[in-house]
């Protein structure tokens, strides 16, 4: 049997299922592609047991073939081919041939049998959203995830389906990041909790083309261009996160995101502890920012106009988590709401996108204790 | 050129004990618990070093050297407590001080004395006052840095006062055996013995390419301290790196639900310093020493924490993994390193996290306020 595929559209192929491929495991047959020729259709699958992904593109072949080839070792053989046509012999001995330009290489292949089955779950609720939505909101919540297995709920991002829009929120317990699209709306309330591993594949792969998204209460399926991707979801509940986000906060702080972010960014280098602290003073008008070392005697304060509302307070935050959360914001002016140094702030954009809303929260690190 | 003190209190433990206890005056005492079971001597009164005890010694072989010994368990908290007025009056005779050990004090007093004799006399007043206001008996050694400072306090033992004159180092040095090399330990000494190096006059006279391709690394540390070469760093900070709290067991332990025990009692202690001290911890230590001496230490980082549960998750977590010889456990010993100061992050979500900090915080004021037994958890 003998099939030809060009060495950059297969590596693209690849490129999209290696993720799936766990970097150890206890289960050697996990460490391979799933690889399927039927009908000039190649199909290639790679799990870790939690997610599934598979993709497809059509090729010339003059038979059919299925197997298990070394997944590590045939993608980094394919990127590694300039681009050209890799011409594909299947010769029966339990070795796949292949021959470029260069020369030719054999990779054994294995029975599939041992290979995991992709569950067939009938899914019952299904949604579809535009590519780029989805990417944007993936993009301005996951930084917010949690690192710590302790909880795993606060590990994902939360999916929450709602009459008011379609939700994002991520947290780790110190910040929260909610993202509403608001188009999308749900007569019928339902929260899902998608890992993280599962959300990075869709961050880098998902086009603007929409994605269709199939569910039920433990998995996720996910389909989009040539690819699809199913995820167990994570069965934990979601903390209450709509409690936490205060209404009431009205000392408001308007200003420009650039010189603010430029400032914290030069504080971070004030203070090099493992939780670096910058300190936000908040008069009329006036805001100041400041951070400091004193085991070092080092200290940088700096002085931003800005649009101040409010009682003057003094407020800290941990200068990484501040950051992260002013380099995601995507507008130029920003709000932040405050109600007291040991409540959480509000950060959102000035101007109110029709379609979706972005809310950040941030709560603060206690001074002097 | 530096001036550098260091000042071993002497025969520390015994001292104290015998502030606590005049009757044991002029008597052999041995700090270190029950003579019959497997623990170690911790400290020696002189009189009891005559027999030939000396610390770190099984306290059984102890007991066979000197029976008629005064064998005491200890009194931990008084001698951190002695330790701590020592360090007060050391702190007013000189600027920089780094307090090496519960009864070890580094001074550096370089550009504070014009002379030997000023040197000499600073020594004697400070020997006479620690003599005088908390009854301890001290030995101190002056020289151009901390191992030879260290040395020459050994040097004359007990109520010495040692003055290694700058520039007479390596002639100081030359006569003594060089077991005395701090680092040069037994094995050390042994090796050295048996390529005919007995004083530090001899490792002098070889050049350090010897030392470096027979003992490597350490062997070029050895000639330099025995030329008299030595850091005169003073850490003033004080910063403790580690907290650590072992037990070694009177009878072998082979059963894990009872060694976690013990591990859940050395987690409090630890944690209890840990938050006593107002930082949190990211590493998380366990060692083992099986009764054949095999001795293993296994290590996980976790979120920096101050709390009981998570040290002690972690670390039966660890024993879970290291404990895999059906061997009986002699030792079992918790530390925590890493050290960030606890930030005050606020939570978002987790009343349950806020309280269970009231609570710890409740349970170090009781402990402090009442004795560190008053309070404990039960296991589970």
């Amino acid at each position: 049997m003998k099939f030809s595929i060009n060495s950059t559209s297969l590596e693209k192929l690849l490129s999209k299922v290696i993720p799936a491929i766990p970097p150890r495991t206890p289960m050697p047959v996990i460490e391979n592609f799933l690889f399927q020729i039927q009908e000039n259709l190649l199909t290639v699958t790679g799990t870790d047991l939690d997610m599934f992904i598979t993709c497809t593109m059509s090729i010339d072949a003059d038979g059919e073939f299925e197997s298990i080839i070394p997944a590590r070792l045939f993608y980094d053989l394919v990127r590694s081919i300039p681009d050209s046509i890799i011409n594909f012999e299947v010769t029966g001995n339990g070795s796949l041939n292949m021959r470029t330009d260069f020369g030719s290489y054999q990779i054994g292949y294995a029975d599939s049998s041992q290979f995991p089955q992709v569950p067939a779950i009938t899914y019952t609720k299904q949604v579809t959203i535009i590519g780029s939505v989805l990417k944007n909101a993936i993009d301005l919540t996951s930084f917010a995830v949690s690192k710590e297995p302790m909880r795993p709920a606060m590990t994902g991002i939360l999916f929450d389906f709602t009459d008011e829009g379609l939700k994002f929120v991520a947290t780790d317990g110190h910040r929260l990041v909610r993202f509403i699209y608001k188009p999308l709306t749900f007569e019928e309330a339902d929260q899902i909790v998608v890992p993280i591993k599962a959300v990075d594949v869709l961050l880098k792969f998902a086009g603007d083309s929409p994605v269709s998204i199939s569910y039920t209460n433990s998995n996720i399926l996910f389909r989009f261009g040539e690819i699809t991707m199913i995820s167990s979801l994570i069965n934990q509940k979601y903390p209450a996160y709509n409690s936490v986000i205060p209404l009431e906060n009205d000392n408001l702080l308007t200003l420009d995101k650039k010189p603010l972010i430029g400032a914290v960014k030069r504080m971070l280098l004030f203070d090099s502890s493992n939780f670096p602290k910058v300190k936000i003073g908040l008069s009329e008008n006036m805001v100041e920012i400041s951070s400091e070392d004193i085991d070092k005697g080092s200290r940088g304060t700096e002085t931003l106009q800005c649009d101040y509302t409010g009682v003057p307070m003094e407020i800290a935050f941990n200068t990484h988590f501040l950051y992260d959360i002013l380099s995601h914001m995507e507008q130029e002016k920003l709000v932040f709401r405050f109600e007291s140094p040991s409540r959480a702030s509000l950060i959102e954009g000035a101007e109110a996108a029709e379609d979706r809303e972005i809310l950040m929260l941030l709560m603060p690190v206690r001074l002097n204790v | 050129m530096a001036v550098i003190f260091h000042m071993d209190l002497d025969a520390f433990f015994i001292s104290v004990e015998r502030i606590l206890n005049p009757q044991l005056q002029g008597k052999p005492v041995i700090v270190g618990g029950d003579p019959h079971g497997r623990g170690v001597v911790a400290a020696c009164s002189y009189e009891a070093r005559a027999f030939g005890i000396h610390s770190a010694m099984p306290i059984r072989q102890a007991y066979k050297l000197c029976p008629q010994g005064i064998y005491l368990h200890g009194h931990m908290e008084e001698y951190s407590r002695f330790s701590r007025l020592v360090a007060e009056i050391v702190r007013k005779y000189a600027p920089v001080v780094e307090q090496a050990s519960i009864d070890e004090f580094y001074m550096d007093l370089t550009g504070c004395v014009k002379n030997g004799r000023d040197c000499m006399d600073l020594a004697s007043r400070l020997q006479k006052e620690i003599g005088k206001h908390l009854l301890l008996p001290c030995s101190i050694g002056i020289a151009s840095n901390k191992t030879l400072a260290k040395i020459a306090s050994d040097f004359k033992k007990p109520r010495g006062i040692t003055y290694i004159l700058p520039g007479k180092e390596r002639e100081f040095l030359a006569p003594l055996p060089v077991g005395i090399i701090p680092g040069i330990g037994k094995v050390s000494e042994e090796q050295l013995k048996k390529r005919g190096i007995d004083r530090i006059r001899d490792i002098q006279n070889i050049p350090a390419d010897y030392y470096t391709s027979t003992f490597g690394k350490t062997g070029l540390d050895f000639w330099k301290k025995a030329n008299g070469e030595g850091s005169t760093f003073i850490s003033v900070h004080g910063e403790q790196k580690s907290i650590s709290r072992e037990t070694t067991f009177d009878d072998f332990i082979l059963e894990p639900e009872v060694l976690k025990n013990v591990l859940l009692k050395l987690t409090g202690k630890v944690c209890q310093t840990l938050r006593e001290q107002g930082v949190k911890a990211s590493t998380v230590h366990l060692k083992l020493r099986y009764s054949d001496f095999q001795t293993l230490t296994r290590a996980k980082t976790i979120v920096p924490t101050d709390d009981d549960s998570d040290v002690y998750n972690t670390v039966c977590s660890l024993l879970d993994k290291a404990f895999t010889r059906r061997v009986s456990i002699r030792l079992i010993g918790v530390s925590l390193t890493n050290f960030t100061q606890s930030a005050d992050q606020l939570l978002l979500f987790d009343s349950r996290y806020q309280k269970k900090k009231d609570m710890l915080k409740a349970i170090n004021n009781i402990r402090g306020k009442y004795g560190y037994s008053k309070i404990s958890y039960g296991a589970g």
